[in-house]
C-alpha cells in the first residue's frame, strides 16, 4: 500500500531534506495533515518561495506521479478534464461505415474510452496508483472553474455525458497554489488546509542554496543572502524570491566571482532585479 | 474524575467554540478535523499541534494573525470568554449600522453664493424629464433630487439591462464545436453536414472604480455611488474603492440592500474628510495594497474626481501612470467638465491627463449614461 506513512511533521522534515527540499515545522504539518486526512492543502505565497516544489518533492517523498495542472485565464472543462479525440472519432466513423451496427452501438463505440482523452484532473482520479495533484496558480483560473472543482475536491468524482460518472479509484493528494492575485471562494479555502509560505529568515535561505549549489563559498553565500534579505524589506515593484536567489549565486559562480564586489552586482543584478525602476531604485543606493 | 483523553476533547472543543466567538470560520467539520488530528499523534509536540489547528481554521494570513493572538489566550493565559474590545475579522468592518446621520449629498449641506450662475433651466421646449436629466447635479433642488433619484434607479438598470444583452449577440462567430458536429454527424454516416460553433464565451469584463468622496465633490458623490451600484449589477467583477485623504475599498458594501447604510457611513465622514483631496497618495496605497490583487488581466479604470488635488501633482503622475501600464483603459469622469468653460487646469487634473485614455464629464444623469458606448467597448 502506502511506501510512506509518516508518523509525525519530524520525519517529514527529515525526509525531504534528504531530498534537498528545506522546509519547516508549521508546513511540514500541513503536509501530514494532507496525507493523514486526505483534505487539500492550499498553499499562498509571493512568488519564487517554493509553493510549486514542494509538490515535487512531495510526489519524490510519497514515491508516486505528480500530476500537474497549470491555471489560467480561460481554462476550461476540456482543457482541465477530458476531451473526446475527434480526428481519432472521424475515423471511427468511417472505419465502421461497412459495418452492420446500429446507431445506438456505433455511437457507444466512438463515445467509448479508447476515444478519451484524459486532461489532468481526470487522470489524477483514474491513476492505478494515488498520485499527487498539483494545481497550480488557481488564482489565475475563472471562478466558474473554481466553483467546479469544489465538486470534484468533494467528490472525487466527474460526470461525463456520454459515459456515465467516473469515481475515483483513489483519491489523490491535492496541492493548490495561488499568488494570491485575487482571493479564492470561501468555499473552496474550507475545504482546504490553509499554510501562507513566506519568505525564509537569513539562515534559512542560505540553507537552501548551499543545497542547491554545495560548491559555493561561505562568505559569497552570506553576502549574497544578506543582501537579497535587505533587497526585500525596500518598496520594490517585484520582490525577488528564493529561485532568483538561487539564479543569482549560480550566476556569480559561474561568472567566477568569489566576493560579492560592487562590479559583480552591476554585472548581475538582472538576475535577481526583473523591474527597471528596481534596478534604478537599487543602483542609485546600495543597502 | 475525568480521563486525560475527556479532558483534551473538552478543552479542543472548547478551543473551537473560542475561535468561533472570536470571528474565526471554524464549524463542526473543523472540530472534528481538528480532534482527528488529535488523535493521530500531533499532540505529543505543542507546537505541532498549534501548527495543525492554525492549518485547519484559518483561510489568510489577516486570520493567521488573529488565531496566534487566540491560541496564547486561550491556551496560555486561560481566557476562554470572547474578547470584548476587538470586533471580529469580518470584511466589510467600516459600515456599521448605528445611527441615521443626515444625508448631506446632494446640495443638502450647500454653501450659501458656492454657485451664482443660473443653471440649466434654459433648455428651451424640453420636458421636465429631459430638462432634469441634463441638468448639473450641483444645482438640484431637493425636489428636484427626489425625481431625478427616482428616474436615475430606472435608466441605470435599462443601462445594465442593454449592457448585459450586448453579450449574446456573435453566435455565428467562433471556432468551430467539433464534439457537436460529430456527434449530430452520426446520423449522416459521420458526414458533416451541419457546422456548429461555439459562441464566445463573454468576455469577463472587470472594472475598478475609484470614487473621490472629498469636499468638493460632495454634490455628485450620491449619484455616482448609485451609479457604481448599478455597474455591478453588470459587472460581475467590480471593485469599488473611494478616497479623499485616504483609501477604502467598498465592494463589499456596494449592494442595493447596503446602499443606505454606505450613505450614511459616508456622510458621517464627510466632515473628517473634508480636509483636501490627496488623490496622488491615494492611489500609491491603492497600488501597493490592492494594484496585485486588483491590477491583473487588463481591468478598466474608472476614476470620477474633480482633480482638486492638494498633493504633489508628481505623485498623482507617477502613480496614474503605473495604473494604466497595468489595465485596459483608464477612464476619468471629472463632473466640473460639464461646465461649456472647464479647462483641465488645476495642478492635479493637469498631471493626470497623460495617463488617462478617456476624459468625460460626470455632471449629469445623461452624461452618466453616455458611457454605456465607452463601457460597452471594455
Amino acid at each position: 500500500m502506502q511506501p510512506f506513512l509518516p508518523d509525525s511533521p519530524k520525519d517529514i522534515v527529515s525526509s525531504l531534506e534528504k531530498q534537498g527540499y528545506i522546509t519547516d515545522d508549521e508546513l511540514a504539518t500541513a503536509l501530514f495533515l494532507l496525507i493523514r486526512l486526505g483534505k487539500p492543502c492550499l498553499l499562498e505565497g509571493p512568488p519564487g518561495v517554493g509553493k510549486t516544489e514542494i509538490a515535487l518533492a512531495l510526489a519524490h517523498l510519497l514515491d508516486t506521479d505528480l500530476i500537474r495542472l497549470q491555471c489560467y485565464e480561460g481554462l476550461d472543462v476540456n482543457a482541465a478534464v477530458y476531451e473526446w479525440n475527434y480526428q481519432k472519432q472521424l475515423l471511427g466513423i468511417k472505419l465502421q461505415e461497412s459495418e452492420q451496427l446500429s446507431l445506438s452501438e456505433k455511437e457507444a463505440h466512438i463515445f467509448g474510452p479508447d476515444y478519451l482523452l484524459k486532461r489532468p484532473l481526470l487522470q489524477s482520479i483514474t491513476h492505478p496508483k494515488r498520485p499527487v495533484l498539483l494545481i497550480d496558480e488557481i488564482d489565475r483560473a475563472d471562478e466558474e472553474f473554481e466553483a467546479y472543482l469544489l465538486e470534484l475536491l468533494s467528490a472525487f468524482q466527474i460526470s461525463i455525458p456520454e459515459l456515465g460518472t467516473i469515481r475515483a479509484t483513489h483519491k489523490p493528494f491535492v496541492i493548490l497554489t495561488s499568488n494570491r492575485t485575487r482571493e479564492l471562494s470561501d468555499a473552496l479555502k474550507r475545504r482546504c488546509l490553509y499554510h501562507w509560505i513566506d519568505y525564509p529568515d537569513l539562515v534559512k535561505e542560505m540553507t537552501i542554496v548551499k543545497k542547491r549549489l554545495p560548491d559555493i563559498e561561505i562568505d559569497l553565500l552570506g553576502q549574497v543572502v544578506g543582501f537579497v534579505q535587505k533587497l526585500r524589506k525596500r518598496k520594490l515593484v517585484k520582490m525577488p524570491g528564493v529561485s532568483e536567489t538561487i539564479d543569482w549565486a549560480e550566476s556569480l559562480l559561474a561568472l567566477g566571482f568569489s566576493q560579492l564586489t560592487d562590479e559583480a552586482i552591476d554585472q548581475t543584478l538582472g538576475c535577481i532585479l526583473k523591474s527597471i525602476d528596481d534596478i534604478n531604485l537599487v543602483k542609485a543606493g546600495n543597502p | 474524575m475525568k480521563s486525560d483523553a475527556a479532558n483534551i476533547t473538552e478543552a479542543i472543543v472548547g478551543f473551537t467554540q473560542f475561535a468561533r466567538q472570536n470571528g474565526l470560520n471554524v464549524g463542526i467539520q473543523e472540530t472534528q478535523e481538528a480532534l482527528h488530528a488529535a488523535r493521530i499523534g500531533l499532540l505529543a509536540e505543542r507546537i505541532d499541534f498549534q501548527h495543525a489547528l492554525r492549518l485547519l481554521f484559518c483561510q489568510s494570513p489577516e486570520e493567521r494573525r488573529r488565531f496566534d493572538e487566540l491560541y496564547a489566550q486561550f491556551w496560555q493565559l486561560g481566557v476562554t470568554r470572547p474578547i470584548e474590545d476587538k470586533k471580529p475579522v469580518t470584511e466589510p468592518a467600516q459600515v456599521t449600522k448605528k445611527g441615521t446621520g443626515s444625508v448631506v449629498f446632494m446640495g443638502r449641506n450647500r454653501q450659501p453664493g458656492a454657485d451664482e450662475e443660473e443653471d440649466g433651466q434654459h433648455v428651451s421646449g424640453a420636458n421636465a424629464e429631459e430638462r432634469l436629466r441634463k441638468m448639473d447635479f450641483a444645482r438640484l433642488t431637493d425636489v428636484e433630487a427626489a425625481l431625478l433619484e427616482e428616474l436615475a434607479r430606472k435608466l441605470f438598470s435599462q443601462m445594465t439591462l442593454r449592457l448585459r444583452r450586448r453579450y449574446k449577440e456573435g453566435r455565428r462567430t467562433g471556432p468551430l464545436h467539433l464534439r457537436r458536429i460529430i456527434r449530430k454527424g452520426l446520423g449522416s454516416g459521420g458526414d458533416m453536414i451541419n457546422l456548429f460553433r461555439k459562441s464566445p464565451r463573454p468576455r469577463r469584463q472587470r472594472l475598478i472604480v475609484l470614487l473621490d468622496v472629498s469636499g468638493s465633490m460632495d454634490k455628485y458623490s450620491f449619484f455616482l455611488l448609485r451609479f457604481i451600484v448599478a455597474l455591478r449589477e453588470n459587472f460581475r467583477q467590480l471593485e469599488a474603492f473611494i478616497f479623499s485623504t485616504t483609501l477604502l475599498r467598498i465592494t463589499p458594501a456596494i449592494q442595493h440592500q447596503y446602499l443606505d447604510q454606505l450613505l450614511v457611513t459616508l456622510s458621517q465622514q464627510v466632515d473628517n474628510w473634508s480636509g483636501g483631496t490627496k488623490i496622488g497618495e491615494c492611489l500609491q496605497t491603492f497600488n501597493e495594497q490592492f494594484g496585485k490583487r486588483t491590477l491583473n488581466g487588463s481591468p478598466t479604470v474608472v476614476i470620477l474626481s474633480d482633480g482638486l488635488d492638494t498633493g504633489p501633482p508628481e505623485l498623482l503622475a507617477t502613480e496614474l501612470e503605473k495604473i494604466r501600464r497595468r489595465s485596459r483603459k483608464v477612464i476619468w469622469l471629472n463632473p466640473l467638465k460639464g461646465s461649456p468653460v472647464y479647462q483641465p487646469l488645476a495642478r492635479g487634473m493637469k498631471a493626470a491627463l497623460p495617463s488617462v485614455t478617456t476624459f468625460r464629464s460626470a455632471h449629469s444623469l445623461d452624461s452618466l449614461l453616455e458611457l454605456e458606448g465607452i463601457l460597452a467597448q471594455v
